[in-house]
């Protein structure tokens, strides 16, 4: 979910890389993907990236109700960042679609990750949504909450209050299973990591429930990329102690420098498009509790913004 | 400057790979400037300067309320949950939030923080087992007959089900709140009803709702509306459109202006303001759209309107004033004169036209705070 920091942990993750262990960064899986067609092809690696590219962004539930290895993805957004134009999508997968897995039947497509992981996720969301994915960033709950104290906290316009009495008491509870009230109210404000958390993780007080979130997501998202333009260097090692294990990526390190340009150039908040797949694109009773896709309207949609 | 950050940050990047663990133990060292914790308005350096507000203005940072006067400010509270002052209409006491674990109370206090009394007791007597039971209210108002309170109270939270939205109440001032009335019903699964604005005859709020349910036109999310109700029980009238995405109403003391924030449905938070003939609204006039506004809260003496809004950008909130210049029309300026001089037979000279008056900025007044910017100011003359 907490993904989007594309934009600035690559640096972070250039430090993590060369000191040694401080964040469990899952090794550059080459099998996973298929070579990034502009990126990975320049030869200067300093250069700044001018190609556009895709990045999955998966963030999950992984208290200690979980498994660490088959945790659900409860939040899947796709991001395509076009450097030439200055233009970023953002399209928010529902985790209750109901699609093919690419280890075999049929699922929520939040289970993916359980099963693979993260090249179960992204082969799944390539063969359903057709499209070609360069990285993926996976973040869990305390992750995020710890990655945007690090920054120092994040300014978001929340759309609507959020109000919650089963909000789950499972981060900082020694019994995974509790719930608490929470309440983020409406506005302009500076979030920490736990009421940002709060922010994007609430579904039962929004008749949109999973779809309600999604938009929040995206509205966090968009605050943490404008908090990453006011890093600087001596900003990386305190996130990196910060995130500890909580955060696994395929972006490699020859990337990293070329992705650095690329924060400070994205200033209009009307060139981000953001995407959820409401009804029509999607609508409940399939099984489970989860919601049929309409190809039909997805994937033209999908093709027209991920091409 | 943010280009060369991030070209040092390349370079660092470099440095770091092959630097290793020295490098990074000495930026370990280095005190990060993002995270930087705010102060405390007492300790904030420099203080609230370049200009001094008229009369005191109460508002709130880290559950503990401050009183800012001759540009100084002073913590009457402490930081204990306080949060949402407002004024009884005399001036002459306080009325604050105070948050619970999972509740919130209103109480009245002295105007130097003192704690006169609990006026509502939302904690559930078996609350901490099951959260739901307990209640929240917000935005306590006295409305200006002086015996009505209004506030946002989630007290029509049905068993069983999810919704906490919460509505629009009106309750003697000095009842209880067995007292208290639904003015609103506060929707359905979608924020509730906020932020009542005691006006004349009733009350003005937002409307937290689904903005296709009134705009055929409107998408399918949640948008913020301004809203008008003059009766208990009834659904009241819509001040402002769902596309508009208007918040947190606050009335000029002449009572025929509103200042809001509207955000048309982006991550924008524009200060707006509309005349207001007590029963509807005029024409918006974005104000200020360079910052990310909350909380407009208008001068008593009518000099400006005060705001929270980021100090630098993704920064925590700091304070504002926008003088009335920058939003009061200013008289048409006078025509040219000519330049003076003696007789002469060639064309007269041109007159010099007057130099551009630069436009009027809202002023920061404070640089290293972090405050509340759900909680609105109180601001006494």
């Amino acid at each position: 979910m907490a993904g989007t920091f594309a934009y600035f942990l690559p640096a972070a993750k250039a430090a993590w890389d060369a000191t040694g262990a401080i964040v469990r960064v899952t090794p550059s899986p080459t099998d996973l993907f298929t070579p990034s067609p502009s990126p990975s092809a320049t030869s200067t690696p300093a250069a700044a990236i001018t190609g556009a590219f895709t990045i999955l962004l998966l963030g999950s539930d992984d208290d200690s109700k979980f498994n660490s290895d088959h945790v659900l993805t409860q939040s899947m957004i796709l991001v395509r960042v076009v450097p030439s134009t200055k233009e970023v999508t953002m399209l928010s997968i529902p985790r209750d679609l109901y699609v093919h897995l690419s280890t075999g039947g049929t699922a929520k497509i939040d289970g993916a990750y359980s099963y693979g992981g993260p090249g179960a996720a992204i082969a799944t969301v390539e063969q359903d949504f057709g499209v070609h994915i360069d990285d993926y960033i996976w973040v869990g709950l305390l992750g995020l909450v710890k990655l945007i104290d690090a920054i120092g906290g994040i300014d978001v316009v929340t759309s609507n209050p959020v109000m919650d009495d089963y909000y789950p008491a499972d981060i900082y509870s020694s019994w995974p299973y509790d719930f608490q009230r929470v309440a983020v109210l409406a506005g302009a404000q500076h979030l920490d990591g736990v009421h940002a958390m709060q922010y994007v993780r609430s579904r039962h007080g929004d008749l949109e429930s999973d779809l309600g979130r999604s938009r929040r997501q995206q509205q966090v998202l968009i605050a943490i990329r404008q908090k990453a333009k006011q890093l600087s260097p001596e900003d990386l090692p305190g996130m990196s102690q910060a995130i500890g294990g909580e955060l696994k990526t395929s972006i490699d390190i020859s990337k990293v420098a070329r992705m650095l340009p690329l924060a400070a150039s994205f200033d209009n908040p009307d060139s981000i498009r953001q995407i959820i797949l409401a009804s029509p694109y999607t609508h409940g009773g399939a099984p489970g509790g989860s919601l049929y896709p309409n190809w039909g309207l997805i994937l033209p949609l999908v093709h027209q913004y991920f091409p | 400057m943010m280009l060369s950050r991030f070209v040092l940050a390349a370079v660092l990047v470099v440095i770091v790979a092959f630097g290793g663990t020295t490098t990074f133990m000495y930026l370990s060292s280095k005190q990060t400037h993002v995270a930087a914790p705010p102060q405390k308005p007492t300790a904030a350096t420099p203080r609230a300067q370049a200009t001094t507000l008229p009369g005191a203005l109460y508002l709130t940072q880290s559950g503990a309320i401050y009183r800012l006067t001759a540009g100084r400010f002073h913590q009457i509270t402490p930081e204990a949950g306080w949060s949402m002052p407002s004024l009884t209409p005399d001036g002459s006491q306080l009325l604050a939030v105070k948050y619970g674990q999972y509740w919130s109370d209103v109480y009245t206090l002295s105007l130097f923080g003192a704690p006169l009394r609990q006026i509502t007791f939302n904690q559930a007597r078996t609350g901490m087992l099951d959260p739901s039971l307990n209640h929240w209210i917000f935005y306590p108002r006295v409305a200006a007959d002086g015996v009505t309170l209004w506030m946002t109270y989630d007290g029509l939270k049905c068993d069983g089900c999810y919704d906490v939205s919460p509505a629009i109440y009106s309750m003697p001032y000095g009842g209880t709140i067995r007292q208290a009335r639904a003015w609103t019903d506060g929707g359905y699964y979608s924020g509730g009803d906020q932020q009542p604005i005691p006006t004349a005859g009733g009350a003005i709020y937002t409307k937290y709702d689904f903005g296709d349910k009134y705009d055929a036109n409107a998408e399918h999310h949640i948008s913020a509306m301004l809203w008008f109700t003059n009766r208990a029980g009834s659904y009241g009238r819509e001040l402002t459109t769902p596309g508009e995405d208007c918040r947190t109403p606050s009335l000029s003391p002449a009572g025929d202006q509103v200042a809001m924030v509207c955000t048309y449905g982006k991550q924008v938070s524009y200060l707006t303001i509309a005349s207001w003939n007590g029963s509807s609204l005029g024409p918006r006039t974005n104000i200020l759209t360079s910052l990310l506004v909350a909380q407009p809260t208008w001068a008593p003496d009518g000099s400006g309107i005060a705001f929270f809004a980021p100090g630098v950008a993704a920064g925590p909130f700091q304070l504002w004033f926008l003088p009335r210049e920058a939003y009061t029309p200013r008289p048409p300026s006078p025509p040219p004169t000519p330049t003076p001089g003696g007789p002469h037979n060639g064309p007269l000279p041109t007159p010099t036209p007057p130099p551009p008056i630069p436009p009027v900025q809202p002023i920061q007044l404070t640089t290293s705070n972090g405050f509340d910017a759900t909680s609105p100011m109180a601001w006494l003359g």
